[in-house]
This record gives C-alpha cells, sequence and structure tokens, in this order.
C-alpha cells in the first residue's frame, strides 16, 4: 500500500533547481534510505512531503486527506521549547496535535525513546544524542503511521547512534513506516529496507541495498555511493 | 487541548526568574523613586497609574517580542508547522498566557503603588484595575506578536517598540498634561491605545467613570487588529536561513 505518491516534484531557490521534478513513492511498512551529497535535495524533498516547504510543481498524494495527524518528522535542527523539560515538551506537542498526552503515557514514550531518567531535565540542556531521541519521542506523540527522521545520527557518537538504530529497528518491527536521511552507508545497510538515492535534485537510483549493489557490480553501498555520485558529477559535467 | 499548550505557555515563561524580577522591581523602584519626592495628590495620581501603564507596555510588548523571536530563532515553530494546530489559536493561546503572568505582575507594581501613596483600596477599583490591565495587556502583547513577526533580530525588536512605546507614551497624558502641545500631538495621542488606557486607570481610582468605556474599548480595538496582523504575518522559520542562504548560494 503507497502512502505517499510524489510525481513531477519540483522546488527552486531562486533560479536554482533544488528538486528537478522527481517521482518516487513510500510503501506502507518499508524503511526508506534518502541518501547522496550535500545540497542534493534530500531535506527540501521531505521537507516539500510534510508540508514545511511549498512546492513549485508536480503533485503529491497521500493515503489519507488529514496527513498532518498521520506523520511525524523529526527535523536536523531538533527545537524544543526553552524552558520546558522533556516530558513538559511531550505533552505539550501532543497537545498541538489535540491529543492529550496522560504523564503515564508521555513517560512511557520517553522510556521507549531510552530518556526516562532524562524526563525532568530542561529539554536543551540535553546531551546532543539525548535531544535526537527526544525530537523522535517528540515525532511519535500522535502514534503516526509515518515518520521522517532527517540525519537522526548526525554528529553524534557511536553509542548514541546505536541507541537510535534500535529504535528506528523497534518502530520498523511496530510495523511504522520510516524514511530517513543519512550519510553514513553503514547505518542505511542496517536500517533501510528501500534506498532513494538523488544528486543535484534528481533521482540516480532506487531499490533494494542489495538489488542496487548487484546492479551496480560493486560489494557494498560506500562502493555503490561513490560510483553512482562521481558517473552523475562526470554527466553533469 | 489548549490548557496543555496554555499552561506549557506560563511555564515558559515564569522560569525565567530574571526578566520577571525585573518586570516586577523596575516598575516598583521608579513609582517609590518618585512617589517620594511627588507630593501633590494629581501628581500621585500620575504616577500610580502612569508607572502601571509602563509597565505594562513594556511587559506587553518586549516581553512576548523578544520571546516569540527566541522560540522561532530555536526552531520550534517549525515544528509546530507539522501539526493541525491553527496559527491563530497558538498566538492567542500565547497572549492569554503571557497576559495572567503581567496582571500578576502589574497588580502587584499598582497595589504596592497605592498603598505607598496612600490611595483608598476598595474592592471596586481592585476589580476594575485588574480588567483594565488585563485589556491593556492583551492589546500590548498582540501587538508585540506583531513586532516579533515582523523584526529579524533583537535590534529590530528595539527599534519596532520604540517607534510604537515612545509616541504613545510621550502623546499621552500619563504624567502631564498636554494642553500647551500642539493639536497633532494630542490627536495622534487619542488615536493610540495608551493614552485611553492610561487615562481609565487614573478614571479607575478617582471615579471618573466617563474614561472606562474607552480604556477597554480602543485597547480590545487593537488587540483585534495586531491578533489578525500576527496571523497574516506569521513566520515558521528565522529568516535569513534557509531560503534567504540558499538564494545567495544560486547567485
Amino acid at each position: 500500500m503507497f502512502l505517499i505518491k510524489a510525481r513531477n516534484l519540483k522546488k527552486n531557490y531562486g533560479v536554482r533547481e533544488i528538486v528537478k521534478g522527481i517521482n518516487f513513492s513510500i510503501t506502507q511498512g518499508e524503511v526508506l534510505a534518502v541518501i547522496g551529497p550535500n545540497g542534493s535535495g534530500k531535506s527540501t524533498t521531505l521537507e516539500m512531503l510534510v508540508g514545511l516547504r511549498k512546492k513549485d510543481g508536480g503533485e503529491v498524494n497521500y493515503w489519507i486527506q488529514n496527513y498532518k495527524e498521520q506523520i511525524g518528522m523529526q527535523l536536523q535542527s531538533v527545537p524544543f521549547f526553552p524552558g520546558l523539560t522533556a516530558l513538559e515538551n511531550i505533552r505539550l506537542f501532543a497537545a498541538f496535535y489535540k491529543i492529550y498526552l496522560h504523564k503515564q503515557i508521555a513517560e512511557e514514550l520517553l522510556q521507549k525513546c531510552g530518556l526516562l531518567e532524562s524526563s525532568n531535565t530542561e529539554a536543551t540542556r540535553l546531551s546532543g544524542g539525548q535531544q535526537k531521541r527526544l525530537a523522535i519521542a517528540t515525532a511519535m506523540v500522535h502514534n503516526p503511521k509515518l515518520i521522517f527522521l532527517d540525519e537522526p545520527t548526525a554528529a553524534l557518537d557511536p553509542l548514541s547512534r546505536q541507541e537510535i538504530h534500535q529504535l528506528i529497528l523497534r518502530l520498523y518491527e511496530e510495523g511504522k513506516t520510516v524514511v530517513l536521511t543519512s550519510h553514513d552507508m553503514d547505518e542505511v545497510k542496517k536500517l533501510a529496507t528501500r534506498i532513494l538515492m538523488i544528486s543535484n535534485g534528481e533521482i540516480i537510483a532506487e531499490g533494494s541495498p542489495e538489488q542496487l549493489c548487484n546492479e551496480n557490480q560493486v560489494h557494498n553501498l560506500d562502493e555503490l555511493y561513490l560510483k553512482l555520485i562521481s558517473r552523475k558529477a562526470m554527466v553533469s559535467c | 487541548m489548549l490548557n496543555v499548550i496554555f499552561k506549557s505557555m506560563l511555564i515558559t515563561s515564569i522560569r525565567d526568574k530574571i526578566t520577571l524580577f525585573y518586570s516586577l522591581m523596575f516598575p516598583l523602584i521608579l513609582m517609590l523613586g518618585l512617589g517620594l519626592y511627588f507630593d501633590s495628590p494629581d501628581m500621585k495620581l500620575n504616577i500610580v497609574s502612569g508607572v502601571t501603564a509602563i509597565s505594562t507596555i513594556f511587559w506587553g510588548m518586549q516581553g512576548i517580542a523578544f520571546q516569540v523571536h527566541f522560540q522561532r530563532n530555536k526552531g520550534v515553530y517549525k515544528l509546530l508547522k507539522l501539526t493541525p494546530m491553527p496559527t491563530i489559536s497558538f498566538i492567542c493561546v500565547m497572549t492569554a498566557a503571557r497576559t495572567v503572568i503581567g496582571l500578576v505582575l502589574n497588580m502587584i507594581v499598582w497595589i504596592i503603588g497605592m498603598v505607598f501613596l496612600k490611595f483608598d483600596l476598595t474592592l471596586t477599583n481592585i476589580l476594575i484595575t485588574s480588567l483594565l490591565i488585563a485589556v491593556g495587556l492583551l492589546s500590548f502583547t498582540a501587538i508585540g506578536f506583531f513586532i516579533a513577526n515582523l523584526a529579524n533580530n533583537e535590534g529590530q525588536i528595539n527599534m519596532f517598540s520604540n517607534l510604537l512605546q515612545l509616541p504613545m507614551i510621550f502623546m499621552s497624558e500619563a504624567f502631564y498634561k498636554l494642553n500647551s502641545a500642539p493639536n497633532w500631538v494630542v490627536a495622534t495621542g487619542k488615536l493610540l491605545p495608551f493614552e485611553h488606557y492610561v487615562k481609565a486607570l487614573k478614571g479607575a481610582i478617582n471615579g471618573m467613570d466617563d474614561a472606562l468605556l474607552l480604556g477597554f474599548l480602543i485597547p480590545l480595538l487593537y488587540m483585534v487588529i495586531a491578533i489578525l496582523l500576527s496571523v497574516l504575518t506569521f513566520r515558521w522559520e528565522a529568516n535569513g536561513t534557509t531560503i534567504k542562504s540558499r538564494k545567495k548560494l544560486s547567485a
């Protein structure tokens, strides 16, 4: 079942085309990794899908009309309301979704994300890894079907990365659909059931990690990434 | 759900203890300091009403403008945009929360001023003044929200606030009569909410009820206009973060 179908999706910033009419879909129950170089249009694409940015062309079809109530997103910048604890932030964001999150349920959510002990710490004082996990918890307050994670492990230490990987795998096992962006190919290999590779605003590869490696005759995703991105760069030149 | 949001907005303001301290201490020191040097009943009335009104306008306008700017810079409004929460509800709840805290602060200032300057405290003038302060706070806070949407940085918040606050204060009869002022100054002052607000505060103390109606109506009118403008100009992101910088990149 398709959750989102994007057709000819476009975005320009000034004269520069950031997303150049891409077509793709997101299927229920998958972990889709959107990969590509910095500035290739990954985050912009995700932000258009969740309604944070207006698209300049194309169309996006959602499986339901009130899609905002069924989509959660962790942003790269992990923002929280200053002065509020982790628990208070969680309950506040739930209220934005018109949900009264009982303290016990909020604590269960924090426990799921390994943050129960930090529930009364001011969110902005948490460590980088804890803030990322809190941002993921915030994206899950309304129990969405589809969760977007924009570079969930960027700039984190290996232990924090491991904790977030476990959290994502748990979401997958629960049947959630996860779309994530990443520059870490080991992470992509570990988590993704499908890959969407974007370069210079265009999709240059799409498929499961094994399928893409076989088709391109490479041994791993690092090699695949370097091969496809450098090929694309040469074509662009 | 609005009560959870309201409570959270109260907490974010209450935990900023430094701002709370100065918002209370500055008008108190000003009122008590001026009160020591002036004996005339008219001047004492000006002091208690004028300082309370200034406290209201500062807490209302600049307080929320800086808070909204700070939250926007932190990126929380971007997350808010992901939710089905209507912008107008958020603006109204935040304005109401700031108003509640401001009401407590300003009533403390006013009551201490009334006692120190030996005015009679009656249940009627306490009730009327608290209602007036609530309306004044709603009005100036809504204007402050609009300022936060216009300003791109702290400097611009100060600039826009001063641009509105200074004419409001100096073109009013908060501390002096405008009998010898040019007509256009008096006329401009009457177009602004502060003049009516401060007159109504005085009216609540000296029993001149004719000033009360405009003291309620004009600030309420400004509140409605400011909230509408705040909704229309609400920005989810700080300026220069994404779109502008990417435009520069493409140039």
